[in-house]
């Protein structure tokens, strides 16, 4: 008997199972490369050849794509990435008092008093300072990802690097490499730029008190984790299953719910085999003119999404209800 | 003349009832949509705010129906809006359009004589006598007030009605419909008859729905396009909202503000954090985060267009109200992404946040 959570980000797809212990069981990394519905699959191939479907008691989604997600797998709730993040990170240590959460799109930093969230904040309008803008400095200075945070942690020095924009800094990384900088340096200064924007910008007013927990895909980065403790003065802990936590915050949901409605609507993982794919359309209903999406299995479709009105929405009816 | 302008919420509404009052032709711009928006990220100047950009969406477009003149208000205030109206004029020249505009400033700017030469200039087409004329004015103010109070009620209801997406289904068959009358009596009748459908919508007085105020930047927090819906979504999650800025508000605080005793309940509430009158709706912004934590409001959402600087310092002041008086407040920029899904999460956390501090729930669905 597990729980599953799915947590399908703009970067990563993780999977994970859990046991009624909220014991993390299995876990999947997947790369989203912009494809949602073939990550999803792509996991629930893995998955089917060790577990049975009846074995998954609960399923839940989390995530930019859970709505997508969660009418594939017919999940039982589809939760947002705080309090997903937030149930996990409270599961395995009742004592946070902040999260801070930086993931491929969307960093954010959650209070938590008394195990309640009280309070939180998300990066506003751009992506600047989050996963995918180190992934893509890690591409251009063609180091792996896996090492990046190595390289900050060699370097005996900083270098000032503008944080505000993922633009600015990378002009800003170019124009010193050519200057003739150590990687290692300009690798490190970007990090404490990050941290710097960090709390700035999202944690602007917000008063971080230890313990603080680092989660997300970025937690991996040893230099980015060394650049918040210089600038906080404490040590921040960053959880064993950093990269999962979404997940595992959504299965953790999905239990709850399930004891409410006694009955999981997970689909099964037969979905690994069968043919999703997505069309969309202009509604030419109105002047809103809205963009739809319909989600096809074998050419049944199965979900629309991204209407207003819900003319087209409402006919799949439960699966794109909101969580 | 073929009078057009540029949309903001319900003015549409209103507009229609005044110009058909006053029996002036006019083009109604297509409702803001991706299309608006992406003529307008064409030719305007790339920095400047999403509005502008909207609006120069909604001049050309007006303009492929036939509009040849654009009525704009105008404000020589010390934030951006208050070179709309020389920029924008200066840029649709130089796209080679002839376009007449009529900018209705603030008599404290331009004169009241100047003001009432361009009242008059706008009137002079119409063949309706001057009784009528002033006759049409009040009407169209009349409906204005209506419509944004009965906006107003079904976003307050929302959170309370029995049947859910009633009120947000009377809302726009009321706009729908009153888009179809030919006269402006007939409007403000038909407009009444809504309100009072919504007044009478079965709701459970017993539910205590969450209730959110909407503050910031008077456009993207009236301008529903621009705000991804907010307020529509908000209704979709039995939210209870309330918003202070509306056309309506807008024209009072107008017509008050030469002897200074406009939204006073604003000045005095904001007066600890912010006391000065810096441009834009700031002090609307904070005064509003305050009054409606008093009002028992569960939290705030602050909205304003990337580069807002009168909200990028109430941006700044709001963490303070917030740790005051432990109210939550989230702020949300928005700009020419329309891509929803960022924001629905951030909503939806927001709404999580607020129900789990109500009922002290520490976690789980």
């Amino acid at each position: 008997m597990y729980y599953m959570g799915v947590d399908v980000g703009s970067v990563s797809t993780d999977i994970a199972l859990i046991d009624k212990n909220y014991k993390l069981i299995e876990k999947i990394y997947l790369r989203t490369k912009g494809n949602p519905i073939k990550a999803v699959q792509e996991g629930f191939k893995i998955l089917k050849s060790k577990y049975y479907d009846s074995e998954i008691t609960a399923a839940g989604t989390t995530g930019s794509g859970r709505m997508v997600a969660s009418a594939i797998i017919g999940a039982d709730v589809a939760k947002n990435e705080i309090t997903a993040h937030a149930t996990a990170a409270l599961e395995i240590d009742k004592d946070v008092k902040t999260i801070i959460e930086i993931g491929g799109q969307d960093s954010k930093i959650i209070i938590i008093n008394n195990g309640i969230v009280t309070d939180f904040a998300m990066n506003t309008v751009c992506a600047a300072g989050t996963g995918s803008f180190l992934d893509r400095q890690a591409e251009r200075l063609d180091i792996p990802i896996e090492e990046f945070g190595d390289y900050a942690a060699k370097a005996v020095s900083t270098v000032r690097i503008a944080g505000r924009c993922a633009v600015f800094a990378e002009s800003d990384m170019i124009h010193k490499q050519q200057l003739g900088y150590a990687q290692a340096e300009i690798i490190r200064g970007l990090c404490d730029a990050l941290v710097r924007n960090y709390i700035n910008n999202i944690g602007k007013g917000k008063t971080i008190l230890p313990k603080v927990l680092f989660q997300g895909g970025v937690a991996a980065n040893k230099g980015m984790k060394t650049a918040f403790e210089n600038e906080l003065g404490f040590e921040i802990f960053v959880p064993e299953n950093y990269d999962m936590m979404g997940a595992i915050g959504a299965a953790i949901i999905a239990s709850e719910k399930v004891i409410k409605t006694g009955k999981t609507r997970f689909r099964g993982f037969k979905l690994a085999d069968n043919n999703i794919f997505s069309r969309s359309f202009d509604c030419e209903g109105c002047p809103n003119k809205c963009e739809v999406v319909k989600i096809y299995e074998n050419n049944n479709i199965i979900g629309y999404f991204g209407d207003r009105c819900t003319k087209w929405s409402s006919k799949t009816g439960e699966i794109t209800k909101l969580a | 003349m073929k009078a057009t302008f540029p949309h903001l919420g319900n003015v549409y509404i209103a507009v229609k009832a005044l110009f058909d009052g006053l029996g002036i032709d006019y083009v109604i711009p297509p409702q803001n949509s991706d299309h608006a928006l992406n003529i307008g990220t064409k030719y305007s100047p790339e920095e400047i705010c999403l509005p502008f950009k909207i609006m120069i969406g909604n001049y050309i477009q007006a303009i492929e129906q036939g509009a040849d003149t654009v009525i704009l208000t105008g404000s020589c205030g010390p934030c951006r809006f208050g070179e709309y109206c020389e920029l924008q004029m200066n840029l649709m020249k130089s796209l080679g359009y002839n376009l007449n505009f009529i900018v209705l400033d603030m008599p404290k700017d331009i004169g009241i004589k100047e003001l009432f030469n361009r009242l008059v200039s706008i009137g002079s087409t119409s063949t309706k006598s001057k009784f009528e004329k002033l006759k049409a004015a009040k009407l169209a103010i009349h409906v204005m007030h209506l419509i944004d109070e009965t906006e107003a009620l079904s976003h307050y209801l929302a959170g309370y009605e029995r049947n859910k997406g009633e009120c947000k289904r009377l809302l726009q068959e009321c706009k729908t419909e009153a888009m179809k009358c030919s006269n402006p009596a007939e409007m403000l009748s038909l407009i009444k008859e809504y309100k009072k459908r919504i007044e009478y919508v079965s709701v459970d007085i017993n539910k205590n729905p969450l209730k959110i105020a909407l503050i910031g930047e008077i456009y993207t927090v009236i301008e529903p396009y621009s705000n991804f819906y907010i307020e529509d979504k908000l209704m979709d999650y039995g939210v209870s909202t309330k918003r202070g800025m509306t056309p309506s508000w807008w024209l009072k605080n107008m017509a008050l503000s030469p002897v200074k005793i406009n939204s006073l309940n604003i000045k005095k509430a904001s007066r600890e954090y912010l006391s000065l009158e810096i441009g834009g709706h700031a002090r609307e912004c904070i005064g509003e985060a305050i009054l409606s934590y008093k009002e028992g409001f569960d939290g705030a959402i602050q909205i304003f267009p990337l580069g807002c600087m009168p909200e990028i310092v109430s941006k700044s002041i709001l963490p303070s109200i917030s740790r005051d008086f432990e109210f939550p407040i989230m702020s949300l920029v928005v700009d020419d992404m329309t891509g929803e899904a960022g924001y629905i999460t951030r909503l939806e956390a927001f709404i999580d946040l607020l129900e789990r501090r109500r009922d002290n729930v520490l976690y789980g669905s």
